[in-house]
Order: C-alpha cells, then sequence, then structure tokens
C-alpha cells in the first residue's frame, strides 16, 4: 500500500466565483431544471448535507454548512451537460429470460446480479425494493437467494436513492455492483473518474429509461387520473405506450403515456440516453417479445456473466429487435431536444 | 461391611493437644502474626498497575478523543475550556483503564486510590478540573500496610510506610503513529481532516495542478507535518472516504 503525507486534489472551475460550490450546483443544474436527481452529490458530500429522496436535491442550509470542496461539481452528470444518446457500443445484444427468477419481463436484470454474486465478481449489489405504498426503499443484496422477493425485483417508476447506498458499499466492500437508470450509471462513470475508491464499481447495470417520477407525484396522479390506488397494485408496466398498473383483484388500468407530460421532472426532459451507454450492461423490455428483457452486452465484466448464465442454462434466448430500440432512442431525441426548445423560443421572443 | 467401634484416646495425649492449643492462642493474643489489614485505619499497598483512580494530565492532553472514543461504559465526555478535555462519570466507570491504556500521549494514569466514594449521582461525574489531582482521603492515619515474607529468616513481616497514592506516569502503552493517506487519487477535497486536526498539522495551500507540464486547473495541496502530527487519529475518524491511516513509526 502506497503512504503518503502529501498530496493534491482539484478544484473545479467554479461558474460563479462569489458562490460555493453547492451555489454554483444549485445555480446551473438544480435551477437550471437540469437535475436528474441521480443523487450522487448526495452521496458524495463530505458533510452529508445534501438531501435527495423524495424531493428535489436540496442542501437546506448550504451557505452556512457547505465546506466548498467541489465534489458535487465533480460528480454531477449534469455540470457541462452533453446529452449522450443513441445505442451505444456493444458487443452482443440478445433477448432472454430468467429460468429462476420472477421480474418485470425476463428477469434478466436480477438474473445477472445473482449471476455476477455466484461468481464471486461483486460482493453486494444494491438494489431497490419498494414497500406496500410502491415508495422505493435501496436495499443491499449479498446472496442471490435474497432476490426472489417480488418486492425486490421489478420496475418502480420512481426516484431511489441508489448512489448514497452505494458510497457506503464502497467504503465496506471491495467489489459492488449496482442497478440503476441511465443518468445513474453516468454519475457513476463520473465519480470512478475523479475519484480512485469508486473503481470498486465492478458491474454496472443500466436499464432502459425514458422517464422516471416523484413517488408522490406518480401516487397522486394515478388516484386523481385513474382512479388506481398503488397501494393495491401488485405491478406497474410501460407497454406500447400506455402506464398499466396490475390491481390485487386483477383489474388493470391504463393510461396513455403522453398524459404524464405534466409530472415528468424537468431533469428528464433534457435527457436522450435511452440506452445507459455509459453501462457495463443494459438490460429492458424494449426490442423483445413477450415476457423477454433485450439484454445489450458493453463491457467485458458482463460478457463473462453472460457466458455463465450461457453455460449453467439459468436463461432461455431469443433473438432481440435491435430496430426497436434504436427507434425508441431516435424518439427520446425527439422528444426531449438539447438544447431545450422553450428556452430558446423564449429567448427569441 | 463397616464396623465403627470407639476410639480409644489416651488422656495424657488429649490433655497435651488442650495446652496446646491454648499456648497458641495466649501467643496470638500477645503478638499477632495474621495478614489483615485495619481498612481503613490502614490501608494495603497497592501495586503501580492498579487500576484505581484515574488521574488527569492537563499539559499533555491534546484533545484527540480517543479516550472518550474508546470507554466501553460510555462515561467519558469531552468538556471544553480553551480545548476539549476528559471528564469521567463514575457512576458508569468499569474501571477497565482502557482510556489510559490508548492515550497517546499518557495523559491519562492510574492511580492507588480504590475507595472512590461519593455522597450523590451529581458529585460522581467529575469534570477535568477534579481529576488533575489524586482526591483528598480524610484517614486517621496515612498509614500504608504491607505484608512480606523475609526470606532471609522466613519470618512474616508487616511493614507500615507512609502514604504515597500517586503513580509516577509511565510509558505510553501506545505505538507512536502518524497520520498517512492511502490514496490521494480518492480525496475528495473536504479539508475536514485540516479543520478536525487539534495541532494545526495539516497544511493545506492552493497550488495548480498539472499532468507532466501541462497546467490543467487549480487545487489543493494536503500535507501533513509529521513533527507536529501526534497520531490521535481524529483525522482517520473524520475522513468521508476513509483514505487515511495511522501508520506506525520509529522503532
Amino acid at each position: 500500500m502506497m503512504i503518503t503525507r502529501e498530496w493534491q486534489f482539484a478544484l473545479p472551475e467554479k461558474k460563479h466565483k462569489k458562490k460555493k460550490y453547492f451555489g454554483n450546483l444549485k445555480a446551473e443544474v438544480i435551477d437550471a431544471g437540469l437535475c436528474c436527481h441521480c443523487a450522487a452529490c448526495a452521496s458524495i458530500c463530505p458533510v452529508n448535507g445534501i438531501t435527495a429522496g423524495d424531493a428535489p436535491i436540496d442542501f437546506p442550509n448550504w451557505i452556512k454548512e457547505c465546506v466548498d470542496c467541489g465534489a458535487c461539481v465533480k460528480v454531477c452528470p449534469r455540470w457541462d451537460y452533453t446529452p449522450k444518446n443513441g445505442l451505444g457500443e456493444y458487443i452482443e445484444v440478445t433477448a432472454a429470460r430468467s429460468k429462476r427468477f420472477v421480474g418485470q419481463d425476463g428477469a434478466m436484470v436480477t438474473e445477472f446480479t445473482a449471476s455476477a454474486l455466484e461468481m464471486g465478481l461483486i460482493d453486494r449489489a444494491i438494489f431497490v425494493a419498494r414497500d406496500s405504498n410502491w415508495r422505493t426503499r435501496v436495499v443491499t443484496i449479498k446472496t442471490p437467494e435474497q432476490l426472489y422477493d417480488r418486492k425486490i425485483t421489478g420496475t418502480k417508476y420512481s426516484y431511489a436513492d441508489v448512489l448514497p447506498a452505494l458510497k457506503d458499499a464502497v467504503l465496506k466492500s471491495e467489489a459492488v455492483g449496482f442497478v440503476g437508470t441511465p443518468c445513474m450509471v453516468t454519475a457513476v462513470r463520473k465519480m470512478q473518474q475523479a475519484f480512485k475508491k469508486f473503481e470498486r464499481v465492478k458491474l454496472a447495470i443500466g436499464l432502459f429509461c425514458t422517464e422516471n417520477f416523484y413517488h408522490h407525484d406518480l401516487y397522486n396522479f394515478l388516484l386523481e387520473k385513474a382512479n388506481a390506488d398503488l397501494r393495491n397494485a401488485v405491478k406497474t408496466d410501460i407497454k406500447k405506450g400506455k402506464f398499466i398498473v396490475e390491481l390485487k383483484d386483477g383489474s388493470k388500468v391504463r393510461i396513455p403515456v403522453k398524459d404524464f407530460e405534466e409530472i415528468i421532472p424537468s431533469g428528464c426532459k433534457v435527457c436522450q440516453d435511452f440506452a445507459a451507454v455509459d453501462s457495463d450492461v443494459s438490460i429492458g423490455s424494449v426490442g423483445s417479445a413477450n415476457g423477454f428483457s433485450t439484454v445489450m452486452v458493453r463491457r467485458e465484466v458482463a460478457k463473462n456473466i453472460l457466458d455463465y448464465i450461457r453455460e449453467k442454462e439459468y436463461a432461455e434466448f431469443r433473438e432481440p429487435k435491435l430496430e426497436v430500440v434504436q427507434k425508441l432512442c431516435d424518439h427520446k431525441i425527439k422528444i426531449h431536444p438539447w438544447p431545450p426548445k422553450k428556452k430558446e423560443e423564449k429567448s427569441e421572443e | 461391611m463397616i464396623r465403627l467401634s470407639k476410639v480409644k484416646t489416651d488422656p495424657v495425649e488429649n490433655l497435651k493437644r488442650h495446652a496446646e492449643a491454648i499456648g497458641e492462642a495466649v501467643k496470638q493474643a500477645i503478638k499477632p502474626d495474621r495478614v489483615t489489614v485495619e481498612y481503613p485505619r490502614e490501608r494495603r499497598k497497592y501495586p503501580e498497575c492498579f487500576r484505581g483512580f484515574i488521574v488527569f494530565d492537563k499539559e499533555k492532553c491534546i484533545s484527540c478523543f480517543r479516550c472518550a472514543q474508546i470507554c466501553p461504559a460510555n462515561a467519558i465526555q469531552m468538556e471544553y475550556f480553551d480545548k476539549a478535555y476528559p471528564g469521567i462519570d463514575y457512576a458508569k466507570c468499569i474501571f477497565c483503564h482502557f482510556c489510559v491504556d490508548s492515550c497517546p500521549t499518557g495523559a491519562l494514569n492510574t492511580s492507588k486510590v480504590h475507595d472512590v466514594a461519593f455522597k450523590s449521582m451529581d458529585e460522581m461525574r467529575l469534570s477535568a478540573k477534579q481529576i488533575t489531582k489524586v482526591p483528598e482521603i480524610v484517614r486517621e492515619e496515612k498509614q500504608t500496610v504491607e505484608y512480606y515474607v523475609d526470606r532471609n529468616v522466613w519470618k512474616l513481616v508487616r511493614k507500615k510506610e507512609l502514604d504515597r497514592l500517586e503513580v509516577p506516569p509511565k510509558p505510553v502503552k501506545v505505538k507512536e503513529r502518524r497520520a498517512a493517506c492511502t490514496e490521494p487519487e480518492s480525496c475528495l477535497g473536504c479539508r475536514l481532516c485540516a479543520s478536525v486536526c487539534p495541532q494545526n498539522a495539516i497544511k493545506v495551500e492552493k497550488c495548480e495542478i498539472s499532468i507532466g507540464e501541462e497546467v490543467t486547473g487549480t487545487g489543493c495541496v494536503l500535507q501533513i507535518q509529521t513533527d507536529l502530527c501526534t497520531g490521535c487519529g481524529l483525522c482517520v475518524r473524520q475522513c468521508p472516504m476513509q483514505i487515511l491511516t495511522l501508520e506506525e513509526v520509529g522503532e
């Protein structure tokens, strides 16, 4: 182990010279409506002042308590933002369904994590579970058996504080995996660049993502529009432009995704990354038959896991329809233009 | 089969044994050779490693909070005067003396006082000022009694001497350590280590960051000054990325 008594750290450039770094972040990202609520800043903050959860990112007493270290700015995926888009680089694309687990579609996120744990590639993985209200709750998975819980697998469509839990896991363990939206994956890549310790994140599973919601917004919206109480729901899903809530009594409520426009957080409206281009492996239902998940393997780590799954026959495979994924990537660029259209119109006026 | 029969006793032998016993009793009454101490008039001599009342040396304390941190009974609270000094709650103290053992400068020391008696619960909470001296004990005689066997004549000796309850400071048990950084690439730049250091041993200076010869931006240099660092470990506990460590120095 290298021991040093003198070392350097870089301070990022401030855009507002007189403000502390969180003030810069607040002005440039949060108040500008770019914040994607990935909670990377909340996880890295050395004084634990930044709050996330089911509310916009904030630092209640930043003028006093911020130590002006610039870590939040270093990890923010929306600081100096240029959108990433398209399918990204990949080694292999396939559609698969897990034979062991039940999940949203093919339960391939669960399968990848379980296999990585079995192979010993990671010690622990950060997953998002839900309570009976469909509020998100971050859980640490240490054994594949934990993943049989239906409250852990499946999509929640709400923000979760994955990255603060990831940082705690990184401090405790040498090899960590996590599942997250494209913005979280991008944030983790930035963290890995800035701080060597985050190289302990060995597996980053990205999810196909169009947008994400605040839990209270989603809950109230569903209750008002369709009288669907999430407390009685067993599954939520987006299929063919419809948001589907499956209730306990077996009935299904369908709401067109277009109606959700009013509750889409502003940070999601500038994001063009559908396929999580920075991840080790991207997984989503788009582009494969019913009950299957599309798996885009991007890095060697994930390729090894896929080979392991094939070898053990944990999953069945089919041909994916990549053009459907491509279509949604293009669609996301179209609906979330960069730079944002509204602002341009205003400035022209 | 066990058969019980009356034991025959010699009356002369019997009389002789009785006389011996009475003789011993008379001898003890005149010149006793017991090993008891008349507490509280006298007290026993305790070894110097005895875990008794804790004595605090304000001059040596570096406010590292290590005693408060390690105390398993949570009996030590740090009190702020000009620096933070430990106070001991004897209602909680279990006399394990982990605080004494862990003190990096030997500011805490044991004493031979074991009868730490108080009149109320409030009195048991002693501040740093109150533990700088061994408590005054009101006794009839300030004598310490020690029994030992004189090996030349093989006789038990009762030795009385004037009381000395203080224990001279012992060499510090904790090995000398200095703070060091194990993974400078992971430094957040929060400078909490510098702000928490009681000795101001961590120096922060603005500098230019360069890769090779090209200057890429501004930053800071953190430097741990080994001559000032006492190895208290406050920065190690504070570091949010857990990249600081205490490294042993010397032999």
